[in-house]
């Protein structure tokens, strides 16, 4: 395994050229899946966690032979490339810091990852840039009804694809919008938006997953149920709910610049100064400008700034990526100034 | 700003409390806000939700509770404490207290998305065995025998595979 290639290349999801990709970050399926032969994690032992991992691993290595897919063996790798992992997306936080026989096959694209021994013996979760909720259903699907032919899932007639936990069962599957919504935010309209999809049953969390809170106005919308429907019919409501949410939110961008224009502008460009000349700058800072930032590349503010530079930072300027680009560990001080440092040479 | 009640992360919360005409301000980290009971409606996690759920009291709560899966040694009010299963026949096994914890959750409680390949044969077979069934009848009662005994060989056939 080459760690270089990590920081060589960007995944797919971040090269911001997906359509509607002004608002919609990414788009991302997962699958929840458990072996027929094989108790939960919730109660397995040590041993029994091992032999799942072997036998899954040896069917994912048949039913994905080319070398464009790799296995990673998460239980003895450093935090730090664990860490990394999870910052790309490729991994859940749960799957990083947890502790036992457990991995995860990434393609070379990251367009695809999935996970075993996280929650469920398998999530297979497929990512893309922008909104494409088919590409990547059939991304996810595909793989799945490859891994099928291989192994026997724990399946149910009246309940569909078993899980760990109730709230995954029947079809298993999540898909989750990444949302960029900085002028619903500034015009304090988020608690409508808010409202509105936890009464049509959707879950909102912020940029890294469950129970982290909303950063750089980046949302996760997400559907709540997975049985009763079917993944058609859980796509096809994403496909009405979305795009209200991005009318929404360009209906925002567009009257904050007709009614404040100065001020939007100064947002914009107070946000490039800082992060083209900073000294030093947390990880915090950097992402609430790097929203700013990219308000500006959309709103046609600046120009000369591609998307995928953008959405590349608020990856690349994470704790794991500046340390591995280091070559060394680094104290939250020290990460800070390369941060800085890094930021200034990538910004155009 | 640090969070003044742990003096270690970043404050992310700021709370404004009135007490008999008193302004007083806290500024918090997530941490020592969630610990403090303060409503954060970003954060809330699936199983606290479930947690909720479960709460409801039920008729006949102390027998559910006591349930025992005998293939994984779980009972229910382990999975109620934890909110996961411990195996798949945990959805058998707990089914009465499953049941309407899907509805609350899903709305429903029949799957009807993607279908193994291999599932999906099995059913189609079923459904074929009792079609032939009814179909026997009908054509016996005609006098058909040369039919029934096709029928009657397709009918083995599927019962030794479904057997298998």
């Amino acid at each position: 395994m080459k760690w270089d290639d990590f920081l060589q290349r960007s995944g797919e999801w971040l090269k911001g050229n997906g359509p509607d990709g002004d608002v919609v970050v990414s788009t991302r399926v997962r699958l929840a899946r458990n072996l027929s032969r094989f108790p939960f994690l919730t109660v397995a032992n040590p041993e029994t966690r091992s032999q799942i991992e072997q036998y899954v691993r040896g069917r994912l290595q048949e039913a994905f032979p080319t070398r464009d897919f790799q296995y990673l063996s998460l239980m003895r790798m450093p935090m730090i490339d664990r860490q990394l992992l999870f910052e790309r997306h490729l991994v859940s936080r749960e799957h990083a810091v947890g502790e036992g026989e457990r991995g995860v096959a990434i393609n070379s694209d990251e367009t695809l990852s999935i996970m075993v021994n996280e929650e469920d013996h398998l999530r297979l979760q497929a990512m893309r840039s922008g909104l494409q909720l088919d590409l990547t259903w059939e991304g996810v699907d595909q793989a799945d009804t490859e891994l099928e032919k291989r192994l026997s899932y724990a399946f149910h007639p009246r309940f569909g694809y078993l899980t760990a936990c109730p709230t995954n069962v029947g079809t298993g599957m999540r898909v989750s919008v990444m949302l960029h919504l900085p002028a619903a935010v500034i015009s304090k309209q988020m608690d409508k938006v808010l409202q509105t999809l936890a009464r049509l049953n959707y879950t909102v969390r912020g940029l890294n997953g469950e129970g982290t809170s909303p950063v750089g106005d980046l949302f996760q919308i997400s559907n709540q149920a997975t049985l009763g429907k079917s993944e058609q019919d859980i796509l096809s409501e994403m496909r009405k709910v979305v795009p209200e949410v991005l009318k929404f939110e360009r209906s925002w961008r567009h009257k904050l610049l007709h009614d404040e224009p100065r001020k939007v502008e100064d947002k914009v460009w107070r946000a490039y100064g800082i992060l083209k000349h900073a000294r030093t700058i947390s990880s915090e800072e950097t992402i609430e400008l790097l929203s700013a930032l990219r308000l500006g590349v959309h709103l046609g503010l600046l120009s000369h700034v591609p998307m995928a530079a953008v959405n590349e930072l608020f990856v690349f300027t994470q704790p794991s990526h500046l340390q591995k680009i280091e070559g060394k560990a680094l104290d939250p001080e020290q990460r800070d100034v390369v941060r800085a440092e890094f930021i200034r040479k990538r910004l155009p | 700003m640090i969070c003044g009640k742990c003096s270690k992360n970043q404050a992310t919360v700021h709370v404004t409390e009135v007490v008999n005409g008193t302004k007083k301000e806290a500024h918090l980290c997530e941490e020592c806000a969630r610990s403090a009971g303060i409503g954060m409606k970003f954060t809330f996690s699936i199983s606290d939700i479930l947690g909720n759920l479960m709460e409801v009291p039920k008729a006949g709560k102390g027998e559910t509770g006591s349930l025992r899966c005998p293939e994984c040694g779980i009972t229910y009010s382990e999975f109620k404490a934890k909110t996961r299963l411990g195996c798949a026949n945990d959805y058998e096994v707990f089914k009465a207290g499953l049941l309407p914890l899907l509805e609350k959750v899903h709305q429903s409680t029949q799957h009807v998305g993607k279908t193994p390949r291999t599932v999906e044969s099995v059913v189609r077979k079923e459904s074929e065995l009792v079609r032939l069934k009814r179909e026997l009848e009908t054509v016996v009662k005609s006098e058909n025998f040369e039919k029934a005994a096709q029928i009657r060989d397709r009918i083995k056939t599927l019962e030794t595979e479904l057997s298998e």
